[in-house]
């Protein structure tokens, strides 16, 4: 009797949990993966925005999506210049927003104030912070470029870092670091405030300096909030797509052109939907590999 | 001595280094209040002015006159936004109770779909979505615009979720099973409660992103009645070669406005809401 009821029991708990379950799965399962394996399958076909107009079925193409990529110049340089920004944006993010939660956690005057007030680049809409930097980035009367001119004493007057092609993507990692770091900070912070006082307390009596305190004790013990906040940091830059489409568009000369640009303007501006979906399967296998890669990287530390 | 003079260096060092990041983190917010108070004239004045010359509300009142196609994109944007926390928060809670609360082997199969599910790049699903919602007459529609924005909301929030049911003890929902309450009286009448600053923090995040979303607007709504905020002012305000800068520094003023009242007002509920569920991963 007993016995019964518990199995009972458990159906039950299976049921509700499906029952539960039943909207996310449905929701996720149509909208993203559905869609992500057919990007996938159409990748290896020949799928215009003219197929979709006159209603005519993708064909396969024999690879030809994939091989046009690797004929392309601009194919190389695009991935790299992704890892770099990519690179760039995620280790500048984590050292300034390490500094800044590192002061806001050593009993700062009005800290409190200050990590309420730091979080307002967060909440701007990434387009309308494009739009702030550029205007402060504006080739000839924006702030920027004033500042320039002043602080090179005059030796550079006609700094526009949107227009130069070697700048050009250091610009956008300004504008992504403004909008990412009161994140990175908060979370930082909060970590910081999880190392037990104690811990640190013991470690200066037996006489280590800031810096041993910092990189023996306090990081190790923070590990797993910083592996999230870079873990955050690295989908979120290489999904990066509406700070650079709105800043530059890619350009000038395609020196700010990452997959993310690459493949919206092959499916959506050249209308080539196969060829479109082909860039974004190799940016996906990127970067599975990426934080594959880091997960494995963060795993061998916590050995050591 | 010594020490003594290295420490006051060190502190000074500290709080130039606080100036400078805030600085960095304020100045711009600053710099686009004051160019919205200029003229254009005064706006492209260079070397530029740090104060406006003559204080104008000229780019306001423009805004609310002739420009306020700018409200369509508005009123269109707080239509999807409150419709995505809606729908997110009710299908998150129910699964982050289901994946904090029931222990069924499938749970870690669920975990690891819904972190994969937040790598994809938004580009590949609308390549294909683009034809999906043609097919089924969704496109250019806001209930297809409402759910494709709500997917990609589900993942992280239920995850934060099923964190903040974490964080509670399951001994006061065993006590109300015993008392032979059911299992949706429990889930609704007793966890709710507990959780509710925690769906408070899951509901405004997932508004704050469903307002930044561009991507899903910008290729699944083609009328410019049905345009959110995002695409809206860029496809509008900044498709012609002169700029009135006055005017997008307005606009970029009032798209913020509504984001940090409720960033201020809920700041208590945001904070601790993000922090744990970062912090739980």
């Amino acid at each position: 009797m007993e016995r019964q009821l518990r199995f009972n029991k458990k159906t039950g708990d299976r049921l509700f949990w499906l029952l539960l379950i039943l909207p996310a799965l449905i929701i996720i399962t149509t909208f993203i993966l559905i869609p992500i394996a057919d990007s996938v399958r159409m990748s290896f076909t020949e799928y215009k925005m003219k197929n979709i107009l006159r209603g005519t079925p993708a064909t396969w193409n024999h690879f030809e999506n994939y091989a046009k990529l690797l004929r392309n110049k601009q194919f190389l340089p695009t991935i790299g210049r992704t890892f770099g920004f990519v690179v760039g944006v995620v280790l500048a993010q984590f050292l300034l927003g390490m500094i800044f939660a590192l002061i806001l956690n050593s009993n700062v005057r009005g800290a409190r104030l200050i990590r309420s007030v730091m979080m307002m680049p967060w909440v701007v809409p990434t387009v309308i912070s494009a739009l702030i930097w550029l205007w402060i980035f504006q080739s000839q009367y924006g702030l920027f470029k004033y500042l320039v001119s002043v602080f090179s004493l005059g030796a550079v007057n006609d700094f526009g870092i949107l227009n130069d092609t070697s700048w050009a993507l250091v610009g956008i990692g300004i504008a992504a670091l403004w909008k990412q770091i009161p994140l990175t900070t908060l979370l930082l912070l909060a970590g910081l405030q999880n190392v037990p006082d104690d811990m640190i307390e013991a470690a200066t009596i037996d006489g280590a300096g800031y810096f041993t305190r910092l990189f023996k004790i306090v990081m190790p013990y923070m590990r797993s909030v910083i592996q999230v906040v870079l873990t955050m940091a690295i989908i979120e830059n290489f999904k990066q797509f509406p700070l650079i489409w709105t800043m530059t568009g890619g350009g000038p000369s395609n020196s700010t052109t990452t997959l993310a640009i690459m493949s919206y303007r092959e499916a959506f501006v050249s209308q080539n939907l196969g060829s479109g979906a082909a860039v974004t399967t190799i940016w996906m296998l990127l970067m599975i590999v990426v934080v594959w890669v880091f997960r494995k990287l963060m795993k061998r530390q916590e050995i050591d | 001595m010594n020490t003594k003079s290295a420490a006051r260096w060190a502190k000074a060092g500290k709080y130039l280094l606080l100036f400078l990041i805030l600085l960095f983190l304020l100045f711009p917010l600053y710099w686009m209040l004051i160019t919205s108070f200029k003229t254009n004239l005064e706006s492209y004045m260079y070397p530029p002015t740090f104060w406006p010359k003559d204080f104008t509300t000229q780019s306001y009142i423009s805004l609310f006159t002739e420009n306020n196609q700018f409200f369509v994109y508005y009123k269109n944007n707080f239509i999807v936004s409150a419709l995505v926390a809606a729908i997110t928060l009710i299908i998150s809670f129910m699964a982050g109770y289901a994946l904090s609360r029931l222990h069924v082997k499938f749970n870690p199969v669920l975990v690891a779909l819904l972190t994969a599910s937040q790598m994809f790049p938004v580009v590949s699903r609308l390549i294909s979505l683009y034809s999906i919602l043609r097919t089924v007459k969704l496109i250019n529609t806001v209930p297809g615009l409402v759910l494709a924005v709500t997917a990609s909301q589900i993942p992280f929030c239920t995850m934060l979720m099923s964190s903040f049911f974490d964080g509670i003890p399951v001994s006061i929902e065993d006590a109300a099973n015993v008392d032979g309450a059911g299992r949706f009286r429990t889930m609704f009448s007793i966890a709710f409660p507990l959780v509710k600053g925690g769906a408070l923090a899951v509901g405004i995040y997932s508004f704050l992103m469903a307002w930044d979303d561009f991507l899903h607007a910008a290729i699944l709504i083609q009328s410019d009645e049905l345009r959110t905020l995002s695409v809206g002012i860029s496809a509008r305000y900044l498709g012609e070669l002169s700029y009135d800068w006055s005017l997008v520094n307005t606009i970029s003023i009032i798209g913020i406005l509504p984001m940090l009242l409720l960033f201020f007002f809920f700041q208590k509920y945001m904070v601790k809401g993000l922090v744990a569920g970062a912090v739980k991963g």
